[in-house]
């Protein structure tokens, strides 16, 4: 690395303890903003969890932190680093920043084992050995060493979901997304893919969650992140978000949630 | 003087596969590396590439095969560069396999969901490792049938390079009709010797088509 990049990281850099920053985020699809002026910080170790009606602009909020989406205004930081300030960036911060999506998007054509080895290798230059006994290890901690061989569509929605969850962590990244993990599952499956990331949250991982489970949300959650039509309408620890909200639209949505 | 239509004839005309297989195995050779340019030039995201790529695929698929091998093989004999049949013939046939499978596998490489592309983003993965390890390896499942059925039309299209005098089977059997009169029986031969060739072919084709039904479901 040239000298010049290491002063411009450098400044680019902020304080250690902040897993993330948005700064005035506006987000477009064409003539439509999908994020209106975000501004959130989240520290390393917090759990997040993101609710907020259907087309609210929540998985387009998470995929903006590792430039699944790219912004038209403002400056996204991630584990100190300024995604915005060029492609280099980018990379860096996608190495460290795990997500696990909607529909899983496991690697087809390629076994449990070999969906988890690939990051690690590729990217992170590990040995074959090292990154199987690396993927051995988290599909152990998810709970199903014994599909390791098999391919992704002999496996059950949950099984699926969790090793999506592994390969993420096959990367030892320092933040965690996970865009609606359950929504996708038949109901008896949720619980077990809700276990594993209590257990990862646990662990003190840093997450940002968009969710559903309500539940979920308010044991594992540090903070909510009610969205509404591309902001963030409020911001509050569970017992406050549930019990006391402070904005109307909050109320309606929490009263709309639990008519069942 | 009149030459019945024995078996040295017949021979003569079975021999000449050879030439018809040579000429199909380095057209699809060739094809196949240049589709596989033109296609990753067409996904890309370099808009001089884009651009490229599809002039490429309008001039070779917007015109005859036979006028592009008149093209090259008239056209640089014109110009003082001798070229023999056989390099003509490949010249061409290489440049319009290309511009046919890079629209073919280009139209794989698009079937590949987009989600998975961002999963491979998400970790990090370069260009070239989402490429070579997730998005071609599902493209080639879709691919294989279009692209026997491909190879089975070209392996038919080389009977063009007889015009300009490349002796493969059809060439081989006009040479034989012209000295026995037998246009018919020779001709039907001819037939048949393609039919024996690409049949199998086509059989292939819709095996791979069946297994890759079945598992590559997700
Ligand atoms: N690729 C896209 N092109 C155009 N509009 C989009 C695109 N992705 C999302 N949107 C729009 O942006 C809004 C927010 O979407 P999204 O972040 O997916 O909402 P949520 O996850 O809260 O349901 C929606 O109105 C959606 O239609
Ligand atoms: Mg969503």
């Amino acid at each position: 690395m040239s000298p010049s990049s290491n002063a411009a990281a450098a400044s680019s850099r902020s304080d250690d303890r902040v897993a993330v920053r948005m700064e005035g985020v506006d987000k477009w699809f064409g003539d439509f903003q999908a994020l209106k002026g975000i501004d959130l910080e989240v520290a390393n170790g917090e759990r997040i969890v993101v609710c907020g009606p259907s087309g609210s602009g929540k998985s387009t909020l998470i995929r903006c932190l590792n430039r699944l989406e790219a912004i038209q205004q403002g400056r996204i930081f991630v584990d100190g680093i300024e995604l915005t300030a060029g492609a280099q960036n980018v990379e860096v911060i996608r190495r460290e920043v795990g997500m696990v999506f909607q529909q899983f998007n496991l690697f087809p054509h390629m076994t449990v084992l070999e969906n988890c080895t690939l990051a690690p290798m590729r990217v992170r230059g590990m040995s074959r050995a090292q990154a199987e006994q690396t993927a051995r290890g988290y599909l152990e901690r998810v709970r199903i060493p014994e599909q390791a061989d098999k391919y992704p569509a002999q496996l059950s929605g949950g099984e699926q979901q969790r090793v999506a969850i592994a390969r993420a962590l096959c990367m030892s990244p320092k933040l965690m997304l996970f865009d609606e993990p359950t929504s996708a599952l038949d109901p008896e499956m949720v619980k077990e893919v809700l276990d594993t990331m209590l257990d990862l949250a646990n662990e003190g991982m840093t997450m940002l969650c968009v969710t559903h489970e309500m539940g979920f949300a308010r044991r594992v959650a540090d903070r909510i992140i009610f969205m509404d039509r591309g902001e963030i309408v409020e911001v509050a620890p569970p017992a406050d978000f549930f019990e006391r909200p402070e904005s109307e639209r909050t109320r309606a949505f929490l009263g709309q949630i639990s008519t069942y | 003087m009149l030459r019945s239509f024995g078996w040295n004839e017949i021979w003569f005309i079975v021999t000449a596969i050879q030439w018809t297989l040579i000429l199909s195995a380095i057209a699809f050779g060739g094809g196949a590396l240049g589709g596989l340019l033109i296609a990753l030039s067409r996904v890309s995201r370099t808009s001089v590439l884009r651009h490229a790529a599809q002039g490429f695929i309008r001039v070779f698929q917007g015109t005859p095969l036979l006028l592009q091998l008149f093209v090259i093989f008239f056209g640089l004999n014109a110009f003082g560069i001798v070229v023999q049949p056989l390099t003509a013939a490949s010249i061409a046939l290489t440049l319009h396999a290309s511009a046919f499978l890079g629209e073919i596998w280009r139209g794989c490489i698009e079937a590949v969901p987009k989600s998975q592309s961002e999963a491979s983003w998400s970790m990090g993965l370069s260009y070239r490792d989402r490429m070579r390890y997730v998005v071609l390896p599902q493209a080639a499942r879709i691919g294989v049938a279009p692209t026997v059925g491909f190879l089975v039309q070209l392996l038919k299209e080389t009977s063009l390079a007889s015009i300009i005098g490349f002796v493969e089977i059809t060439r081989a059997g006009q040479i034989i009709s012209n000295v026995t009169f037998e246009p018919f029986k020779v001709f039907s031969l001819v037939a048949a010797l393609y039919f024996v060739l690409c049949w199998p072919l086509t059989l292939l084709a819709r095996r791979m088509e069946r297994r890759f039904a079945l598992s590559g479901r997700s």
